[in-house]
């Protein structure tokens, strides 16, 4: 694995930075819990960007540097399935936003409000469902995302997808790459806080105890960085489940410290922290958590005998 | 039956019959009326102030009793106590009784027992927090009152309290430990607005308070003008040392649930579990023996070591609680669910002095390290 980016792959995402500079600011209305970015998903849809996978000469990696990179932005929409996920599994270019989904059919799914189709992951094989907007119930969360539920699975068109390690796959290389990006915003408004905010006479970041944390948090966020990218280029089972696992029990500890050294001001919704905080809470959640993941890593580069 | 034993059963009993089936709303005015309304009850019952003096209410008990109290308070599954009426009962009402005038205690502790007042905090400021003594909301001395200006922030349920536990700075020329003063401030005095901020949790709990000529009488002053500093190191002391102990009680107990309801399928969460366990009865001990030991006075400095490790505790069982249950269980939305815990219990290693100013005074006084630069 190369860690410079390729002159194609620097080349696209300075056409991405290009297309989301009015994208980089909070939403600007009173504080809310979670927004669907409309006007970002409208932009990304005819961009192009979204089906990078798709092209010639282009692949999972360079999906996964645009998942991470729109992952920065204040904004929630939903990019890293349509990115790295939907290709992988014969879903149209186009046919998108794309939720997913593991456990029971009527549990709640990130973006299913939104989705046009929904990817189950049924334990030995995988499930495309098209999601009518009609049979969607919205399901009250503080996680940020839009949450919904299947009213009813009865007469819902449906398609059989043997490959479910492919779903299992892309997504968990899919979730390490989008926490990257929250991640790496998180601890960028961090850094800004305790470089001008003082206490005891000096800025908060002049502090050791403060700084060694911080420190340890930049290694979390480079590390999941890189095992998300790791995890795209080779599009290995074991490389994808180390990267979900290592950022999925990272998250926890990640955000504690974040909130930490910006003290009750980050428990507020004045404060920009949440929005990643909020994000990187669900993601922790999916496909069963950080422990399962590892489980699957072990199962993968060791088999049956670890 | 030992009297302990004795005094359990009947606390047992009453709670079986008393306990509120409704939960508790989170905030605002409901909160208010619900918390009142259980205070009274509890009082009525003679269930309130257990150790606290007879003649300010209380029943005149051990600190034993008070524990054992707490004990069958959470095994009934009653309203938790991280409520308006906590400051109140658990800082500002023992500051008073140790550092108060006799007219002080008899004025404001009754009430607070009798579930007729509730008090809220007024320490922070938007430019100091862990850096309290940097404080600047100041009140001047006019004859025989003080006339106070400026802002204070993040006063849990300060829009719904009567009375505020209130440290200014009196003297701008003089030291700290010579410069503050803690003033017991009525909330309707005029002056004064507050603002609620909504929370990451989904609540309206924190407030900020703004002082615009609030003239408040020199007779509010607890434990002298220009001895706040000293005042209010008794306030932090019983809120780290002995103020959570009701609430550290019930999440061990919570632990034991999540216990129950983890399947046998899932061994990695049942030994993360099962560590918690541990750690909550190790701290629950730590936090009894400092109870024990400050009975009728203030907390030491290990008290620091209570409030950082039953910090540290909250985050890591609601942690524990959100991966146990995921997202799609009922009880992980909305404001009293695991969701909501979880987000609030990241103000836990902030609230009443940081984890890292926890672990100074530890480090400092406790292990009686030389003193870090500041």
């Amino acid at each position: 694995m190369k860690y410079e980016l390729t002159d194609d792959q620097a080349s696209v995402l300075a056409g991405l930075d290009q297309l989301l500079g009015g994208f980089d600011s909070a939403p600007p209305t009173a504080p809310v819990l979670f927004d669907y970015a409309a006007g970002l998903d409208r932009t990304l849809a005819e961009s192009g960007f979204l089906d990078i996978a798709r092209e010639d000469g282009f692949g999972a990696l360079d999906a996964a540097l645009i998942v991470e990179r729109l992952a920065r932005l204040p904004q929630v929409v939903e990019a890293a399935a349509s990115a790295l996920v939907a290709p992988a599994l014969g879903v149209p270019a186009g046919t998108r936003p794309v939720a997913l989904l593991s456990g029971p059919l009527t549990k709640p799914a990130r973006f299913l409000p939104q989705a046009q189709v929904l990817l189950a992951d049924r334990g030995d094989h995988a499930l495309m469902i098209t999601v009518e907007p009609d049979n969607v119930e919205t399901v009250e969360t503080l996680f940020a995302y839009p949450y919904g539920r299947l009213k009813t699975l009865d007469g819902v068109a449906q398609t059989r997808i043997d490959d479910v390690a492919a779903l299992r796959r892309r997504w968990r290389t899919a979730l390490a790459a989008e926490a990257a990006g929250c991640m790496a915003s998180g601890l960028e408004t961090i850094l800004e806080h305790v470089k001008t905010r003082q206490a005891f006479g000096q800025p908060l970041g002049a502090f050791q105890a403060i700084q060694h944390r911080l420190a340890m948090a930049a290694e979390t966020v480079e590390s999941t960085r890189y095992l998300a990218f790791r995890a795209a280029w080779s599009d290995s089972e074991s490389d994808a489940a180390i990267a979900a696992a290592f950022a999925q029990t990272r998250i926890a500890q990640l955000t504690y410290d974040l909130h930490q050294f910006a003290g009750a001001m980050s428990m507020t919704l004045e404060f920009p922290l949440h929005l990643w905080t909020y994000r990187l809470r669900a993601l922790a959640g999916e496909l069963g958590g950080g422990s399962r993941q590892a489980r699957a890593a072990a199962l993968a580069t060791w088999g049956e005998a670890a | 039956m030992s009297s302990i034993e004795q005094f359990r059963q009947e606390a047992r009993a009453w709670l079986a019959a008393n306990v509120p089936s409704e939960p508790p709303p989170e905030d605002g005015p409901a909160s208010r009326a619900f918390v009142l309304a259980w205070q009274r009850r509890q009082a009525e019952g003679g269930w309130a102030g257990i150790n606290w003096p007879k003649e300010l209410g209380g029943r005149g008990l051990s600190v034993m009793e008070q524990i054992v109290w707490f004990e069958e308070y959470a095994r009934a599954g009653a309203p938790t106590l991280h409520n308006a009426s906590f400051v109140g009962l658990n800082h500002a009402g023992p500051t008073l009784y140790v550092c108060g005038t006799a007219a002080q205690k008899a004025e404001h502790l009754p009430p607070i027992l009798k579930g007729e007042t509730i008090w809220c905090q007024g320490f922070s400021e938007p430019g100091s927090g862990s850096d309290l003594a940097s404080l600047k909301t100041r009140g001047e001395v006019q004859g025989d009152h003080i006339v106070i200006n400026g802002q204070k922030i993040w006063s849990s349920f300060a829009d719904i309290a009567d009375v505020q536990e209130l440290l200014i700075r009196t003297d701008p020329t003089a030291k700290t430990g010579q410069a503050l003063s803690w003033v017991i401030c009525p909330m309707d005095t005029p002056g004064l607005t507050v603002r609620p901020i909504r929370t990451m949790a989904g609540v309206r709990k924190y407030c900020e308070v703004f002082y615009d000529d609030v003239r408040i009488p020199l007779a509010n002053v607890v434990g002298g003008l220009n001895n706040g500093w000293a005042t209010a190191m008794s306030t932090l002391s019983f809120e780290r040392g002995t103020a959570s102990l009701a609430l550290l009680i019930g999440l061990t107990l919570q632990v034991e649930k999540l216990l129950a309801d983890c399947p046998a399928s899932r061994p990695q969460m049942r030994a993360r579990l099962a560590g918690l366990r541990a750690e909550g009865a190790s701290i629950r001990a730590m936090n009894y023996r400092v109870a024990l030991d400050s009975e009728n006075s203030v907390p030491d400095a290990t008290g620091s070591m209570v409030r950082l490790a039953f910090a540290e505790f909250s985050k890591r069982v609601s942690a524990a609680a959100v991966d146990l249950y995921g997202l799609d269980a009922p009880e992980t939305v909305g404001a009293h669910g695991w969701a909501h815990d979880y987000l609030d219990a990241f103000s836990e290693t902030i609230a009443g002095g940081t984890a890292e100013i926890q672990r100074n005074i530890i480090g400092e006084r406790v292990l009686g390290l030389p003193k870090g630069p500041r």
